[in-house]
């Protein structure tokens, strides 16, 4: 059994199933089903978020101490690491802790891409293999095929529009810079910006790219983690803080 | 600062892997899988790129080729501006005297004079009745033409943008356009008593006006979509589902006269149209069988497991019927023997070529055209490839 075979019966495979039955139960709106199948990812991975989240939250009230170790410890960034370490360490947190929902999102997106341009059966060549790949739920047969349209967009194809672009560009952009810390160094400052709206500016520019369906699941899952956000680390985080660099 | 360093990396890990999600699992691109037809000698077949072509039957020589123009799209995933494309061909061409038709997934259809091709002159030669039809709607990939049905004086044609055309035989020109899904149409109308009767993706039939294109009174709702092309016989529309099942529709009736298999449905789709024959159904299907059923009844009489796919709707020729399944097994059953009663293949010739296009049977011998756009001619009687040639033109 090669890698990709383990990958569809674990993966590729279940995520299609779902999708499709999800579009079925939705009265037939794929859009609707992609939206309810990010719901259910954003439950699945709510153990990781809350661990991003508190980890977010505790970074935040650490921020005077982090602020005074960058003063005192400034031009000797060596000890200023160690300073820094042993501070999370301290308090029991990983900074890293917030890229593990991220990347577990990833087999998900990958398997989603495929299932959208598996599911809309662009090609007859598609519709065919299709058939190979469905479990014999009535629920999901009954589905096929699948509508594109969903509000202006066609879920097999980029939005034309720019609307998507610009919606998964900004709420990614706010959920970022909901929990990304400000630096008190100049130099890292402008490295956390760059940072800030590289990753937005980038799925901006996948959204241009990739089929609609994805960006959709891009947007409701950025808008989903806002949400949270504001509600587990109670606020808006990072977005309504002045750095000390901008502040002086 | 090591988060800012970490999420470059992340962001860098993220590109190649979407990149190979978009190599190894995204759309298949249009290849095609145009059907073969033969007329006075000559074979004509759709190819792998975007060529017409006439193959003499007796020699196996090139008689003439004809290339359609590439189409030009804008490109997805990662890379950009616009792709160049050879046009896929899913009909089967369709021959009435000295002209050839067929439809693109471009969304034309062509009629090729056979002597303006065979003197490679300029198309279309309009002296020559040639035409070249372009469907009318902007977004090209939305009017692909997967199936057309040739009938006295008239074309009608299926476009993935939902619609039925009539063009005029003649002259190409376009007799009446009929907006009857929002869904594709990439099956093939038929006709019967001046009406046209097309099955959708949506699970409907829908019965047009052949002169008008008006839809009549009586249209049949399925809960599920409907992947083949409908067949008539004795009143009777038979035609595969998304569901499993192969429907049974008298027409002007809202309930299915009968739908196969009678209890749990079959292992996949019946994509491929079915066939009948003095009173059965011979259906093949994606799970891998074929099934003779009775037409009236919707009883099984007998089943054969090919064990491959079956997307190619079977033939018959004389008192043979041929199916061949996905891998290139051509499997022939003499209807007239005793053993094809109990679903036991006479002949069963492998040609070593994937097999998903529509193929022709004429004087003992099979025309196929192989996933390898090589085309195959199987001798019956001999029991394998008669001789065999390579649709790509060398560079």
């Amino acid at each position: 059994m090669s890698f990709l075979d383990v990958w569809y019966l674990i993966i590729g495979n279940p995520v299609l199933n779902v999708l499709i039955a999800l579009s079925h139960l939705l009265s037939g709106s794929f859009g609707l089903a992609i939206i309810a199948l990010t719901i259910i990812v954003r439950l699945i991975s709510w153990p990781l978020t809350k661990r991003q989240l508190n980890s977010s939250r505790a970074l935040q009230d650490m921020q005077p101490k982090i602020q005074e170790l960058q003063k005192k410890y400034g031009k000797n960034k060596q000890k200023l690491q160690q300073e820094m370490t042993k501070l999370y360490k301290e308090a029991g947190i990983n900074p890293l802790g917030c890229l593990w929902p991220m990347l577990v999102q990833f087999p998900i997106w990958i398997a989603l891409y495929q299932a959208i341009m598996r599911a809309m059966a662009t090609t007859p060549e598609n519709l065919l293999d299709l058939a190979q790949r469905l479990y014999s739920w009535d629920i999901v047969n009954q589905a096929i095929p699948l509508s594109s349209k969903f509000l202006w967009l066609d879920l097999g194809q980029p939005d034309p529009y720019f609307i998507l672009a610009i919606i998964v560009g900004g709420t990614m952009w706010i959920q970022q810079k909901m929990t990304q810390a400000p630096a008190v160094d100049p130099r890292q400052a402008s490295t956390s910006r760059m940072m800030l709206l590289m990753m937005p500016l980038m799925f901006g520019f996948l959204t241009l790219m990739f089929p609609s369906g994805l960006a959709l699941y891009w947007a409701v899952s950025n808008i989903i983690g806002i949400i949270t956000q504001y509600f587990v680390t109670g606020g808006w985080g990072y977005l309504k803080f002045r750095s000390p660099s901008q502040s002086t | 600062m090591k988060q800012p360093k970490i999420l470059f990396l992340v962001i860098i890990a993220l590109l190649p892997l979407i990149l190979v999600s978009c190599i190894s699992g995204g759309a298949q691109s249009a290849r095609g899988w145009s059907g073969t037809a033969v007329h006075d000698g000559i074979i004509y077949v759709g190819t792998v790129d975007g060529r017409v072509v006439a193959i003499n039957s007796s020699t196996g020589n090139l008689e003439w080729s004809y290339s359609i123009a590439p189409v030009t799209a804008p490109s997805s995933g990662f890379s950009c501006g616009q792709t160049s494309a050879p046009t896929a061909i899913y009909d089967t061409p369709v021959v009435d005297r000295d002209i050839v038709y067929i439809g693109t997934y471009n969304g034309q259809v062509l009629a090729l004079n056979m002597l303006a091709r065979s003197q490679n002159l300029s198309f279309p030669q309009k002296r020559y009745g040639e035409w070249e039809w372009d469907c009318p709607i902007e977004n090209a990939r939305s009017n692909a033409i997967v199936a057309d049905l040739l009938v006295k004086d008239a074309i009608y044609v299926s476009s993935s943008n939902g619609r039925v055309y009539s063009l005029d035989k003649e002259f190409g020109d376009e007799k009446w356009e009929s907006n009857i899904s929002d869904e594709k149409l990439w099956t093939s109308p038929k006709i019967q008593s001046d009406t046209l009767y097309v099955s959708t993706f949506d699970g409907h039939i829908y019965a047009l006006s052949a002169e008008t294109g008006k839809l009549l009174d009586w249209s049949f709702k399925s809960q599920a979509g409907f992947a083949s092309s409908p067949v008539i016989y004795e009143d009777i529309i038979y035609v595969g589902s998304f569901d499993r099942y192969l429907y049974a529709v008298e027409i002007g009736s809202a309930e299915p006269e009968w739908r196969f298999p009678q209890e749990k449905p079959a292992g996949n789709w019946f994509w491929a149209s079915p066939i009948v024959n003095e009173g059965i159904v011979y259906a093949g299907c994606l799970d891998g069988r074929v099934y003779a059923i009775e037409a009236k009844t919707g009883e099984k009489l007998w089943e054969f497991d090919a064990g491959n796919s079956i997307v190619s709707s079977p033939v018959l020729m004389d008192n043979l019927l041929i199916v061949t399944d996905e891998s290139g097994t051509v499997y022939v059953f003499d209807l007239s023997a005793e053993l094809a009663n109990e679903g036991v293949p006479w002949r069963t010739i492998p040609i070593g070529a994937d097999v998903r296009s529509s193929f022709c049977a004429q004087e003992g011998l099979v025309y196929i055209r192989g996933e390898d756009n090589q085309l195959y001619v199987v001798d019956i009687d001999m029991g394998g490839v008669s001789w065999k040639v390579n649709l790509t033109i060398e560079e």
